[in-house]
């Protein structure tokens, strides 16, 4: 199998989709991974020159809009129904630079 | 139990006829199928959720069109009872994905499909266990713990879709929908033994039905016969305002159901028969299925599908990386889990992840950040929407030559739980759905009967062109003549909950 | 640290903006219908959509795209038929999905230009440019009378959405810095948002405020934004980087934020040149970094380091549909352009005889423009005559007051095109100096009344009756012989002594120019 990713690319990944995972996770993960990346070869085994991406399925489809009329919205209790923390009508959340952070 | 009859196991025309000759009422089909549900559901673990009220509402409305002699206004639907997955919104229900990290939310609205199929008459029963938020073929990634496979405990119902398979198998339900991205609906279909319908990618909203990967999900009903899938398709298909990528369509997919398939050209798939992996039970059932449609006139027509097998590596990389942006938006701050007692947000939002998301979630989100990744990119990313565009002429060159193609949906039978361990040898559960997805067209699973060695329910796929979805509905709708509307799983049959 | 014409002296800065524009004057956001308002209650224009609710899809809003392609057609960009919105990926609180829906590599309008008429103190800061004559280019700058014109590329504008508010609490003066925790607001996510990016083309901060300001007018002729600054409808992020006059090799840029107003991104923009210059002067090092202007302490602070290159993770949005304009759609759109102010004050020029400097300067605002419209209609057929007066009253006088009394909006004081006319008129016929114009002016502002009503009611009419001035004249000239003696032996000085004298007998009411006239005549006779 080849190392497409090693557990210091799995760690930075972890952090880009702030997921947290332990070190025996991690560890768990980054075999999975290459497994997975590994069975994605013959994707990179096709001639594809000069062949169009199709990023829509199902051509045909363009300019597809709605004009500019308002609808209802939520009210502020519906909008906050689900929120985990919530303070003065806002979604509340804890510091976002934590403590001594930068950013 | 004895006193009721299973509505579930009934069909939409016998439960129309039943109203309208006040046999029964819809307030007696939404009691006891309710009540059924009840106790089916202990081994079952097909619903997630019952939704009484919004039942006896429901069938309030019906009752009170019954009453005033509009049962024809009330749609084609009327008092049938239907479920949905539980990736589906419906307002004021769980819509849970079967994910801890969905566990409390409630739904603020309601997706279209699930909005239509109740303005059709349904009466909505509840929701549907899945695998966690649709990344699986067992429904054994729910955060909730699994469905069984109504005809067997110790085996899955197929997945994603599971709870929505398995309900219609037991006759919980007599419409119910799922979503289909690789083959979460024909999977369980033909594992639980039901027809089970994936439309043309744009022929259902996706409005309200939680992505996993947006450009090859598509919602589809599970039923017993092909009849019910051509109402329950008149029902929910169509375009939506509110979804840029469905369209406009005016088909009545019960139109030709009883034309049979003389002159139909069907499509076999010779590399299809010959992959590797297929069981003799599957490929002797698909040969056979190919033997009957010749019978009834169908003439079988060779057709070469040369980049379906790139389609699943195309596939494990457009899935991951639509769904490792859908499931940004899971951060713990407008809805779902959120790990107590963090002080900083960036701990919070690591926390909750780690414990909100289960690890095939998060194994195909953090594979799709990696595929998306700079300089990964051009790698398989592109190449993968390249090799869509190949795929998609395959098909599209094929359909020159025949009307719809027939081939397995599913290499097995349904397997014991816990017997595919592995990740890339579960993936393998989607190798004939796949391809469909990525260009796509419509397919369907019909069920034709058992297996010779496993003795479990086996489907075939019948494929149509893009925005043809009514050729698949035909020519399995010709073949149900040979085998007859899919059986009710035996511990449920004839009004048995599985006590 | 020295000061910027220092710096530039042996400095070249290279500055390109990106300019945030919200499509205020639209009724709902760029995906959802949810109303566009500012200062609503928190969360209460929001849906499904707009919070990122699993299962929720976009839908654009076709004004939105028109809106895009008006400010693309009038900024002199190519509008490219086939384009697609991608999904930015942003892990952060105020972007509800977790991802701005944004535009990829090729946007709705790409390579566009605008020129920059730069004038006084400031076209004096381009060095590089000394020699020119009249008409002659270098670079991208051409030499005219008052200063020089700059060409400035565009790169793109592209269609995108704007994140929630946040308030954050806990720390000094609601900053993210020492916060314990904060709040999100969506009510703005979601809303239309336009981003232009110039090309590195500006070379002085007096050129980036300029362009803004340019953008600004062109925004507003549109219609397509409210562009307050204030209020953050309209946002400019700058990047600076310095090279070495005469160097080709582009130095290593700083980004810029917080620039709310002009003189923000005139002064922000100003004091990172020279910084970067008194870094790079003493041996350092620039860094790659977002640095913030903090007005108050006049200096920019480092808001964060960047390290690599962001990675945006971005890819074709499939839940929208892509785009296919076709030449007709384009076409319909720029039948909807209004006048832009360029050609407003190439007409003015035409029409009414105006200098290219007044003409820019009347259009700067649509308020001035319309006002000064409204005049000439009034002056009828004494248009081309009163064009220059009214326009030095607007540029001068109106400009001054406005500048004077924050937040006055020209509509809303008592000064109505008719008393402007009527003002001017006034000066015109010598009726009233132009020392009391002034007076007038002011007296029209504070006491809302007509100007000649002003004048009757001060006295202030000029006696330009010939027949009352040369009573006057013969009675100075009679009361001082020896001065008419000395005047005609050749001390011609004594004119003034003789105009003052007449003008203290009329209490300053006497036209000078009669009151010279008839001196003239009669000492010479």
């Amino acid at each position: 199998m080849t190392q497409h990713v090693t557990e210091h690319d799995v760690r930075d990944i972890a952090e880009y989709t702030r997921i947290g995972l332990t070190d025996e996770e991690v560890a768990r993960m980054t075999g999975d991974l290459n497994a997975i990346i590994d069975s994605l070869s013959p994707i990179t085994e096709y001639d594809l020159e000069g062949v169009e991406p199709t990023f829509h399925p199902i051509g045909g489809l363009s300019n597809v809009m709605r004009e500019d009329a308002e609808e209802p919205s939520f009210t502020q209790g519906v909008a906050l129904e689900n929120a985990p923390k919530q303070q003065d009508g806002c979604f509340l959340i804890p510091s976002i630079l934590g403590e001594g952070g930068d950013r | 139990m004895a006193a009721s009859p299973a509505f579930g196991t009934m069909g939409a025309r016998v439960i129309r006829a039943g109203l309208a000759a006040k046999e029964f009422s819809a307030r007696e089909i939404a009691e006891s199928s309710l009540a059924r549900i009840d106790v089916a559901n202990k081994d079952l673990h097909a619903f997630l959720e019952t939704t009484e009220q919004l039942a006896l509402e429901q069938a309030a409305k019906v009752d009170a069109a019954v009453a005033a002699g509009e049962l024809d206004a009330c749609g084609p639907l009327a008092g049938v009872p239907v479920a949905f997955k539980d990736n589906m919104n419906l307002e004021g229900t769980h819509t849970t994905c079967s994910s801890k990290m969905l566990e409390n939310y409630v739904s603020p609205f309601t997706a279209t499909c699930v909005a239509r199929t109740i303005e059709a008459g349904g009466i909505p029963l509840g929701k549907l266990n899945m695998d966690e938020f649709a990344f699986g073929s067992s429904t054994e990634t729910s955060a909730f713990g699994p469905t069984k496979n109504p005809w067997d405990l110790s085996r899955v119902p197929g997945g994603s879709s599971g709870g929505s398979a398995a309900a219609v198998a037991a006759g919980l339900a007599t419409v119910t929908l799922g979503s289909d991205t690789g083959g979460s609906i024909r999977q369980p279909g033909s594992f639980c033994g039901t027809v089970a319908v994936k439309p043309t990618y744009g022929v259902v909203s996706r409005y309200g039905v939680v992505a996993f990967g947006s450009s090859l999900d598509q919602v589809g009903p599970f039923t017993r016969s092909v009849e019910d899938a051509a109402l329950a398709m008149n029902a929910i298909a169509g375009r939506d305002v509110l979804d840029c990528t469905s369209q406009n369509v005016d088909t009545d997919f019960t139109a030709n159901l009883a034309e049979g398939v003389r002159g139909m050209r069907i499509g076999v798939v010779p590399a299809f028969m010959e992959a590797q992996g297929l069981t003799p039970e599957v490929k002797a059932k698909v040969e056979e299925a190919a033997e009957h449609l010749r019978a009834l006139g169908a003439e079988l027509v060779e057709v070469d599908l040369p980049n379906a097998q790139a389609a699943m590596s195309a596939y494990y990389v457009l899935g991951p990386c639509e769904a490792f942006s859908n499931l940004a938006r899971f951060d713990s701050v407008r809805y779902g889990y959120c790990d107590p007692g963090h002080k900083d947000l960036g701990s919070q939002y690591e926390a909750s992840r780690a414990a909100g998301f289960g690890p095939e979630t998060r194994r195909r989100v953090m594979l799709g950040s990696y595929l998306l990744s700079a300089g990964v990119y051009d790698k398989y990313y592109y190449p993968a929407q390249q090799v869509r565009t190949l795929i998609t002429q395959d098909y599209a060159r094929a359909y020159e030559q025949v009307d719809c193609i027939l081939a397995p949906v599913s290499p097995r039978t349904s397997f014991r739980f816990g017997e595919v361990s592995d990740p890339t040898d579960m993936y393998l559960s989607d190798m004939f759905t796949i391809s469909i997805n990525i260009a796509g067209n419509g397919g369907m699973s019909l069920p034709v009967g058992l297996g010779a060695d496993t003795h479990l329910p086996v489907g075939v796929q019948l494929i149509s062109p893009a925005f043809k979805d009514e050729n698949m509905l035909r020519a399995a709708a010709a073949l149900e003549t040979v085998y007859g509307p899919a059986p009710i799983a035996p511990a449920y049959a004839d009004g048995k909950a599985g006590e | 640290m020295r000061k910027l014409e220092e710096v530039l002296k042996d400095w070249e800065a290279v500055i390109g903006l990106e300019i945030h524009a919200e499509l205020t004057t639209l009724d709902t956001k760029m995906f959802c219908g949810c109303k566009l308002e500012f200062g609503a209650e928190p969360n209460t224009h929001t849906c499904p959509v707009c919070l990122g609710m699993p299962g929720a899809l976009p839908v654009p809003n076709r004004a939105a795209i028109e809106s895009i392609v008006l400010a693309g057609l009038a900024t002199n960009c190519d509008i490219e038929k086939h384009s697609m919105f991608y999904r930015k990926t942003y892990m952060y609180p105020d972007m509800s999905k977790n991802y701005q829906t944004t535009q990829g590599p090729v946007a709705f309008c790409m390579r566009g230009h605008l020129d920059l008429d730069v004038d006084g103190a400031a076209a004096k800061e381009r060095i590089d440019l000394d020699g020119l004559d009249v008409g002659e280019s270098r670079g991208n700058a051409t030499r005219t009378e008052t200063g020089y014109t700059a060409h400035v590329g565009i790169t793109r504008i592209h269609m995108e959405e704007d994140a929630g508010k946040m308030v954050h609490i806990g720390g000094g003066e609601g900053r993210i810095a020492g916060a314990t925790h904060s709040l999100v607001d969506y009510n703005r996510a979601g809303t239309p948002l336009t981003e232009l990016v110039t090309d590195p083309d500006l070379r002085t901060p007096e050129e980036a405020r300029l362009f803004m300001q340019k953008l600004r007018q062109i925004y507003l002729a549109l219609g397509i934004s409210d562009c307050s600054m204030e209020e953050g409808s309209m946002r400019c992020d700058g990047n600076v980087s310095l090279r070495r006059r005469g160097a080709k090799e582009f130095g290593v840029k700083t980004e810029l934020k917080n620039m709310n107003s002009f003189k923000n991104l005139h002064d922000g923009l100003a004091y990172e040149i020279c910084r970067q210059a008194e870094v790079l002067e003493e041996g350092g090092q620039i860094f790659q970094e977002t640095r913030h202007w903090d007005p108050s302490a006049k200096r920019t602070i480092v808001m964060r380091v960047k390290e690599t290159a962001d990675d945006y993770r971005l890819f074709p949005d499939p839940d929208l549909a892509p785009y296919d304009l076709t030449d007709e759609w384009i076409e319909s759109v720029r039948a909807k352009l209004p006048e832009l102010p360029d050609q407003k004050a190439a007409r003015f020029e035409d029409a009414f005889g105006l200098t290219p400097y007044d003409a820019r300067h009347l259009v700067e605002h649509r308020a001035t423009a319309d006002f000064f419209e409204a005049c000439m209609e009034l002056a009828g057929a004494d248009a081309a005559k009163l064009a220059k007066p009214v326009a030095n009253l607007v540029i001068n006088d109106v400009t001054a007051y406005l500048n004077a009394h924050e937040g006055a909006q020209l509509a809303d004081t008592p000064l109505t095109p008719a008393r402007a006319v009527a003002l001017v008129r006034l000066t015109a016929a010598d009726a009233i100096s132009s020392k009391q114009a002034k007076e007038v002016f002011a007296a029209i502002l504070d006491e809302d009344k007509d100007p000649d009503a002003i004048v009757r009611e001060r006295g202030m009419e000029q006696v330009s009756d010939t027949g009352a001035i040369e009573a006057v004249v013969d009675a100075v000239l009679a009361a001082n012989p020896d001065k008419v003696e000395q005047y005609r032996g050749g001390k011609t000085g004594l004119i003034g002594f003789f105009v003052g004298q007449c003008m203290k007998e009329m209490r300053g009411q006497g036209n000078p120019k009669v009151i010279n006239e008839l001196l003239a005549s009669k000492l010479s006779s």
